[in-house]
């Protein structure tokens, strides 16, 4: 069953976008000057793209699971599966919102930060950009950190959608902090 | 090296566009896949799902909503063991349940109104849906045993913390709220201008035939 689950087209697609988010971000290192902070702030604008995707799967599925119509997105069995984390009324919302929405506004946000970046790096509000997008990534860490305890303790299941959006957050950081380091080491342009 | 300078246009603008550009396509392409519902207590809603404890005579166990539908509508009782008007919904209910078990599933939930006097358990709530031997019922004045009404057969949910009946906008007690079987809001006590001077017993009338 969690064979099946892991071979969903869906999800090896978003996989797919994490590992391309990685590659690209990892080509930054090796590049020195303005070539390599374009690399990063690519790696983290695809970071925020596989986020926002992923976010607005899981409320997909959400849709789908209020509606008691979840066959094609979710096994009914399994550790990892979508329909026990996401279908749970206790913890599949903040305050009535579905976590889809709230994970997809947040990536919204954060998309928008590195995409002004990204348009114009030499701008006089990059740096203080760059630093709202690194507290503003920040922010979702104790709400991951909550999710995937709500997986692990409270439901025993893993939803492998919620982990894409968990893993796009925690790459972005990585990204965000990567550009953090060349702002500090003159390396930006 | 001199610092670059950056545009001479504001781009954050364009950024701003860019971005809810693609949340618009993104958000547009998920409503069509599939449409937001809308979750709540009025007709025409999907009922709100919950997980609670529940008593079907014989142990407390888990108990969620949308796990106990079948092809059979779903007649939602909000009871409160100490509401004198809840004594006498018992006799309504067993009535009901006689008459319709075939067509209709019925599931009580059992509230605990924050009026002095209604103090309410697990085991009043045992003794009020079994008809067992418990003082207690009716503010306190009445033993369980006594309720009008023969001992019900279907499961009593534990809402002593009232989370259900918040979450289902319950004005008070005895309400009802009917739902068919796929968990949609056919028939909300509270909406009696979609229905005037309709009871429940009269709606199931109506809604099963």
């Amino acid at each position: 069953m969690m064979a099946s689950a892991l071979a969903d087209p869906k999800l090896l697609l978003f996989i797919a976008g994490l590992l391309a988010s990685t590659y690209v971000l990892s080509t930054s290192r090796s590049k020195a000057g303005v070539e390599g902070t374009v690399a990063a702030l690519n790696g983290s604008l695809l970071f925020a793209t596989v986020g926002l995707a992923s976010a607005v799967w899981t409320w997909i599925i959400h849709n789908q699971l209020v509606m008691g119509d979840a066959t094609e997105f979710c096994a009914s069995e399994g550790i990892v599966q979508c329909g026990s984390v996401i279908g749970d009324p206790r913890y599949n919302n903040l305050f009535g919102v579905p976590w889809g929405v709230v994970g997809a506004l947040a990536f919204t946000a954060l998309l928008f930060l590195v995409l002004s970046i990204r348009m114009d790096v030499h701008a006089k509000w990059a740096e203080s950009y760059t630093n709202y997008a690194w507290y503003a990534g920040l922010a979702g860490i104790p709400f991951l950190l909550y999710l995937v305890g709500v997986e692990a303790f409270a439901v025993h299941h893993i939803c492998p959608f919620c982990t894409i959006s968990h893993l796009s957050l925690v790459g972005f950081l990585g990204s965000v902090w990567l550009l953090k380091g060349r702002r500090e080491n003159k390396n930006w342009y | 090296m001199s610092e670059p300078k950056g545009k001479d246009e504001d781009v954050r603008v364009i950024a701003l566009l860019a971005t809810l550009g693609v949340v618009t396509i993104v958000g547009l392409a998920a409503i069509i896949v599939s449409p937001p519902v809308k979750v709540g207590p009025l007709e025409g809603e999907i009922a709100p799902d919950f997980i609670e404890n529940a008593y079907s005579g014989a142990e407390w166990e888990s108990f969620r909503l949308t796990e106990a539908y079948d092809d059979r509508m779903i007649l939602i009782s909000f009871l409160d063991t100490d509401c004198p008007h809840c004594w006498d919904e018992g006799a309504t209910l067993s009535n009901l349940h006689s008459t319709y078990n075939n067509d209709v599933q019925f599931i009580t939930i059992a509230v605990q109104l924050s009026i002095t006097g209604h103090d309410s358990s697990r085991e009043e709530i045992e003794a009020f849906r079994d008809k067992t031997n418990y003082e207690g019922c009716y503010s306190g004045s009445q033993n369980c045993v006594n309720r009008p009404g023969s001992a019900h057969s279907w499961t009593y949910v534990d809402d002593i913390d009232l989370s259900i009946a918040k979450n289902w906008d319950v004005p008070g007690t005895p309400f009802s709220i009917i739902l068919d079987s796929n968990g949609e809001v056919i028939w909300n006590q509270a909406q009696s201008d979609n229905h005037p001077n309709e009871d429940v017993e009269q709606a199931l009338a109506r809604l099963v035939g």
